[in-house]
């Protein structure tokens, strides 16, 4: 089985490539370079494990939520590969990749993923770890509005949510993961119904600001 | 046979074509999201990122299967994808997608500048067009005069110093309450009007190619304000008349200084009528040949986009992977 997981959730980009049970992953880029660095760094990992793209049997794909142009990037990118390879095409989030990562490197209890929403929101998500699953919904709120939560319901702390916002959630402990690991998301998505469509998740409503005056005659 | 697949995503439309080398269009799919604009009087463009995420498989892989083609394994040269100028958070959908296909296919892409491709646009119609060809570009986004001496030479003669020409269309719509996109209202309400009606100033009356439109449309406002009698049809008549105006004294003025044998109009805003009837009777009294593009090629669209990549493929022009979304790109800097 030769599976591809695309992350560009965070202003990281990475990839996983698994060749029949063996995991390569790679971080490409730390700093929003998703359109310059997803493709080239795919053809390289794919070059370098001697797989041809029409190998790829199935595309993961990180849908957020996150930051929007990444998603953008690394959904299209997915979806250009799926159409091109005839790849089954898979989607997790990144809050349960973030999840899933820290279970794996044996955190225990309950866990709350945060990723950076920026605007001065967080996504956030609580799981229980062992063993994993969701304890609520995708939400999109400030840190200081989830920090009375976490004051009364105690739990570790994962992604990059938690660490810019590392004063506002002074009482809890964090783990140190910034960026949802790919190869995580290959783990996750084991098992996992092939798609036709993924969109992002993206927790908030579009900006809608047009794009000069609202002024009319009428008014 | 050089067989390019065009992609175009840069503004609210969503678009993919499939082009030969002698220009036979063999699938042109463009879907639009300009309903979930309509209420906020112009392109939202979150709305129009989120909605290209949605729609570029489907276009993509209907364009494909009109021209017949097997998305495993397509009898394709190359891809050509719309690079910039646009709206970035929809350029790098189409740019991500035309990446990871060239990269599956194993074929080579270019990165295509947007205006470049309505260059295009009437060399795929109207192939016995002769050079020197002068293009009026007109859109919701540009406003250029353009000289051509052959595919791919261009140098721009002129351009709008501030809003574009369907942008003034759209905010004079607005102001009088007619919605969005102001284009087409305004164009039907004006065959009913009397321009005469209406004094409004004409712009740009120096020797230079630069076109203006921002002080007529205020001149609309000041002359309307509080003006509840004046009949609509007499304002949007006065409105065109005068913008169309400056637009064929511009388009005059450079017909005449290149020695041009063909003149076309391409953009959104060539659908006009008034413009089509002006640039028709300009073309006969100077003896030069006009191109008036289908409705369909006025819009954003990927055949466009295809024959310019056509045209950039063949001249050593690939793009590398990891290129990026140019949102600004000016058309001078295309080599």
């Amino acid at each position: 089985m030769i599976v591809l997981a695309i992350e560009t959730a965070t202003p990281a980009c990475a990839l996983a490539l698994e060749v029949d049970g063996s995991v390569t992953e790679e971080v490409l880029d730390l700093e929003r370079h998703h359109t310059e660095a997803l493709v080239p760094g795919v053809a390289r990992l794919l070059g370098a494990a001697g797989v041809a793209p029409g190998a790829i049997e199935r595309v993961v794909v990180d849908r957020g939520p996150g930051l929007y142009t990444g998603l953008r990037v690394g959904i299209a990118t997915a979806l250009g590969l799926a159409l091109a390879t005839g790849a089954d095409l898979v989607a997790v989030t990144s809050l349960e990749v973030l999840a899933a990562a820290a279970a794996r490197a044996g955190a225990r209890g309950e866990l709350v993923a945060l990723v950076d929403g920026r605007r001065g929101e967080v996504f956030a998500q609580r799981f229980s770890l062992e063993p994993l699953a969701a304890l609520d919904a995708p939400r999109v709120l400030r840190p200081e509005a989830l920090a009375p939560e976490l004051a009364a319901r105690p739990a570790l702390l994962g992604g990059d949510g938690a660490l810019r916002y590392r004063e506002a959630f002074a009482g809890s402990e964090a783990i140190d993961l910034a960026v949802p690991p790919p190869s995580a998301a290959l783990e996750l998505s084991r098992g996992r119904d092939a798609l036709e469509a993924v969109l992002p998740l993206y927790l908030r409503e579009a900006d809608a600001v047009a794009n000069f005056s609202t002024r009319t005659r009428a008014t | 046979m050089e067989r390019v697949l065009g992609i175009e995503t840069s503004c609210d439309e969503t678009a993919a074509a499939v082009v030969t080398a002698d220009r036979a269009t063999l699938s042109s799919v463009v879907e639009s999201s300009i309903d979930q604009h309509r209420d906020f009087g112009g392109v939202v463009p979150e709305l129009a990122g989120r909605a290209h995420v949605a729609t570029i498989r489907p276009v993509v892989e209907r364009a494909l299967d009109e021209a017949g083609l097997d998305p495993r394994h397509p009898e394709l040269t190359g891809i050509a994808v719309t690079a910039g100028p646009g709206l970035v958070g929809s350029l790098l959908v189409g740019l991500s997608f035309a990446k990871a296909l060239a990269f599956a296919w194993d074929l080579p892409y270019v990165g295509v500048n947007h205006l470049e491709g309505h260059l295009f646009a009437p060399l795929l119609e109207a192939p016995e067009l002769e050079w020197p060809l002068v293009t009026l570009l007109v859109s919701g986004g540009h406003s250029m005069i353009v000289v051509q001496r052959g595919p791919g030479d261009h140098e721009v003669l002129g351009e709008t110093l501030d809003d574009a020409a369907g942008e003034a269309y759209d905010k004079v719509a607005r102001w009088l309450g007619l919605g969005y996109p102001g284009g087409p209202v305004i164009d039907r309400l004006a065959r009913e009007g009397s321009p005469a009606s209406l004094a409004l100033p004409r712009g740009m009356l120096g020797e230079g190619l630069d076109l203006s439109f921002s002080g007529l449309k205020t001149a609309v406002v000041r002359a309307t304000e509080g003006r509840d009698d004046l009949p609509l049809a007499d304002v949007a008549a006065a409105f065109q008349a005068t913008l169309v105006e400056q637009l064929l004294r511009k388009l005059r003025a450079a017909l005449a200084r290149h020695d041009a044998r063909s003149v076309a109009l391409a953009g959104g805003v060539a659908a006009n009528s008034a413009l089509r009837e002006g640039v028709t009777a300009l073309a006969t009294e100077l003896g030069v040949t006009a191109h008036l593009p289908a409705l369909a090629m006025c819009t954003d669209n990927a055949a466009m986009i295809a024959a310019a990549g056509l045209y950039r493929l063949a001249h050593g022009g690939a793009s590398p992977l990891d290129l990026s979304a140019r949102p600004n790109w000016d058309l001078r800097e295309v080599a």
